[in-house]
């Protein structure tokens, strides 16, 4: 592997999950040497266990973090406000593989929904239009079935539930897809074997996650310096204000300084602005590129919410792809349910030991054993839908909680709007109608797990005083540091967010390209 | 990871504690070792708080052993532990019937003794293979090529749905 001088500044990407890692690889396939910063471990596809909490021990994100406000996690998961991973390909190690775009009007909320009392909506600087070519691309990269000439997975049992019930309550938008695993051999990777650990990670390799294209791709430029166990803790500037190094402690907590010409930050909604929140100095005084106050705040985590049925006759949900389902026909925004937005749902199978962890949490007793004995018999839904960015739902440093290197963590304060509530009981409600409509003979509620989506905490905004960067990701204040994951969304759409995460990396890696040959950076 | 562990609120907060048991509490005699009878009134307070008929008595004892295990990795829990299961043989908890130990145990419901018991016996329990083969889980199953070829569409009381997407545009 190649490797780039600590003093010679260089273009400086922190994380490799879905932005960073396509970002690395993006800027490395047209000649720009780059450095990655994982605070994670370089796992891969051999390591990955078949087993919830080995894998979860293996992979998550456990650093201390703490949480407030009225949103159920506080209570039940007060450690663990956010289910995201510590490693090489950050959370696509984990992610499930659905690949929805966002819609047209979801770029434009605030003109489409107008004001929402509470809600801090905004238009996104960029529109679908703009973003359409990379989605095609992402789409192609990623192996998006039924996209691109791409087959689709064939139904498994947990789908053959949730499909027929769709049919039988009317909605005509189910298919099992769009989703980023094979169903048959692509771009040198297998078929899916239909093993079912994708929240595991995926040892086949059959489902696209940074660590099985982008990684071992950038490595082949020779122009990839990947540094895992390097966990950011600061990123300094010069006396003009832009960006000129991060610090960083090594695996052993020996703090090391790599010089930057361009930074990019994309560790995951949290950790992004809490880097930023660190960062402050007397030029900074909020924090780097937060003149706007803006770092941190409209933190989303798409709304979800989980449905369990019970039936009189097997369907082993477990078997087969995890979440290769999905209906699109609430997606849409129909003011006459009762919100604003829409939401999707799609397939969704635990194994007895997150299921009793999740279900319930903190239940027991006769009706809680009654859950998880009819656990061959049960199948599952998740409901993701687009929550409302509010100014108060916010990551700040703890003023109490010190991590690992001895620097505050960060708390996440999260209360649910009116209108998530509002989406998430009607969601619960079609989800009931679509198994009913098959004949279940009972069904569980269960509340949003540790957020998997988290958006919004570095919006992208087209007056600066309303966000923290510009349509390009780059921050309003610091002209060399960018914002490359999903804290640049303006707002968070229904979809899953990760093909929207990979389409503006690849968007940005072509902007930072021609601004970097310009001579502009 | 020592920093989750200490994570004091929150029924399930030890979702981020390990679920491996070893035998540390066995050898220490304030009241948890082996011979007190703590094990057996532990396994038989998880037995109402987890009620599966089908399941033997083997992993309910296990799982006494993870929530002890547990309970001995610090001084303060561990006395707390020995005086809360104390408590309980004084009342003759085991000799009560299932009904009289759910509502005594409802009772107890919030006291930081059964949040512990509740959120760590869960964790241990339900990640045990006989449990999961008695729900019907078939566990790790890369090894074995998947489902693939073993079943993951043999769901037969349904029609098969389409897998592709509606070609009637936006409903």
């Amino acid at each position: 592997m190649t490797q780039i001088a600590q003093d010679e500044p260089a273009v400086v990407i922190i994380g490799s999950g879905a932005g960073g890692g396509t970002l690395a690889y993006e800027l490395t396939k047209q000649g720009i040497p780059c450095v990655v910063l994982e605070a994670g471990p370089y796992l891969k596809n051999e390591d990955y266990e078949n087993d919830e909490w080995k894998a979860f021990h293996q992979m998550a994100w456990l650093d201390p973090r703490t949480t407030s406000g009225s949103w159920r996690i506080a209570k039940d998961f007060p450690a663990l406000p956010a289910w995201i991973v510590k490693a090489v390909g950050g959370t696509t190690t984990h992610w499930s593989g659905a690949t929805p775009r966002f819609k047209d009007h979801e770029f434009k909320a605030l003109s489409t929904y107008g004001k929402v009392e509470g809600a801090n909506l905004l238009d996104w600087p960029i529109t679908l239009a703009e973003m359409e070519p990379y989605y095609d691309r992402a789409e192609i990269a990623m192996g998006s079935t039924h996209r691109h000439g791409r087959k689709a997975l064939p139904a498994n049992n947990n789908y053959k539930v949730f499909a027929n019930g769709a049919e039988r309550v009317g909605y005509k938008m189910y298919a099992t897809g769009p989703y980023a695993t094979n169903a048959e051999p692509y771009d040198g990777r297998p078929a899916s074997i239909q093993d079912g650990f994708n929240f595991q990670g995926d040892k086949s390799g059959a489902k696209w996650s940074i660590m099985v294209r982008e990684i071992p791709r950038a490595l082949e430029t020779g122009l990839l310096d990947l540094r895992p166990d390097s966990h950011a803790v600061r990123i300094t500037h010069d006396a003009a204000g832009k960006a000129d190094a991060v610090i960083y402690a090594d695996k052993d907590g020996h703090l090391q300084r790599q010089a930057a010409r361009v930074v990019c930050v994309a560790g995951n909604s949290i950790e992004t602005a809490r880097l930023l929140l660190l960062s402050d100095s007397s030029r900074y005084p909020k924090g780097l590129a937060n003149g706007s106050d803006q770092v941190g705040r409209n933190y989303m985590r798409h709304l979800t919410g989980s449905v369990y049925a019970r039936f009189d006759k097997p369907v082993r949900m477990y078997r087969g792809e995890t979440m290769a389902g999905l209906i699109a026909d609430e997606a849409r925004h129909d003011p006459s349910r009762g919100f604003v937005g829409g939401f999707y749902m799609e397939t969704i199978s635990l194994g007895p030991a997150f299921l009793a962890a999740f279900a319930e949490p903190g239940a027991w007793g006769p009706e809680f054993a009654e859950i998880m004995n009819a656990y061959a018999n049960t199948a599952g839904m998740w409901i993701v839908g687009e929550d409302m960015p509010q100014e108060t739902n916010r990551v700040t440093l703890s003023e109490k909680v010190r991590d690992q290197w001895d620097l505050p963590v960060a708390n996440v304060h999260f209360d649910d709007h009116a209108n998530d509530v509002a989406m998430r009981e009607y969601g619960y409600g079609r989800a009931e109608a679509i198994y009913g409509a098959v004949g279940a003979i009972g069904h569980h509620r269960t509340p949003p797990y540790p957020s998997t989506h988290n958006l919004g905490t570095c919006r992208m905004s087209a007056d600066p005083s309303d966000g923290v960067c510009d349509r390009n990701g780059r921050t309003h204040e610091v002209e060399n540091l960018f914002i490359s994951d999903g804290s640049q969304m303006t707002t968070g759409a229904a979809a899953n967010p990760t093909l929207t995460i990979v389409a503006l990396a690849m968007r940005q890696a072509d902007h930072l390209a021609g601004e970097l040959k310009r001579g502009n950076l | 990871m020592e920093m989750t562990r200490s994570v004091p609120s929150g029924s399930a907060s030890s979702v981020a504690v390990s679920t491996v048991a070893d035998d540390n509490y066995k050898r220490i005699p304030i009241g948890l070792e082996r011979g007190s009878g703590s094990r057996k009134l532990l396994a038989r307070m998880l037995r109402v708080m987890f009620p599966h008929p089908q399941i033997g008595d083997d992993p309910y004892i296990r799982t006494a052993e993870a929530v002890l295990n547990m309970a001995c990795e610090k001084p303060g829990r561990q006395v707390a532990f020995a005086a809360a299961i104390q408590d309980l043989m004084n009342l003759k908890f085991e000799e009560m019937d299932d009904a009289a130990a759910l509502d005594h145990l409802r009772g107890m419901q919030g006291h930081d003794f059964f949040t512990q018991v509740q959120g760590s016996a869960l964790l241990a329990f339900y990640d045990d293979p006989e449990v999961w083969e008695a729900l019907g889980y078939e566990g790790p199953s890369f090894d074995k090529g998947g489902y693939v070829n073993r079943g993951f569409n043999d769901l037969d009381w349904l029609p098969e749905p389409r897998i592709e997407e509606y070609q009637g545009g936006e409903a």
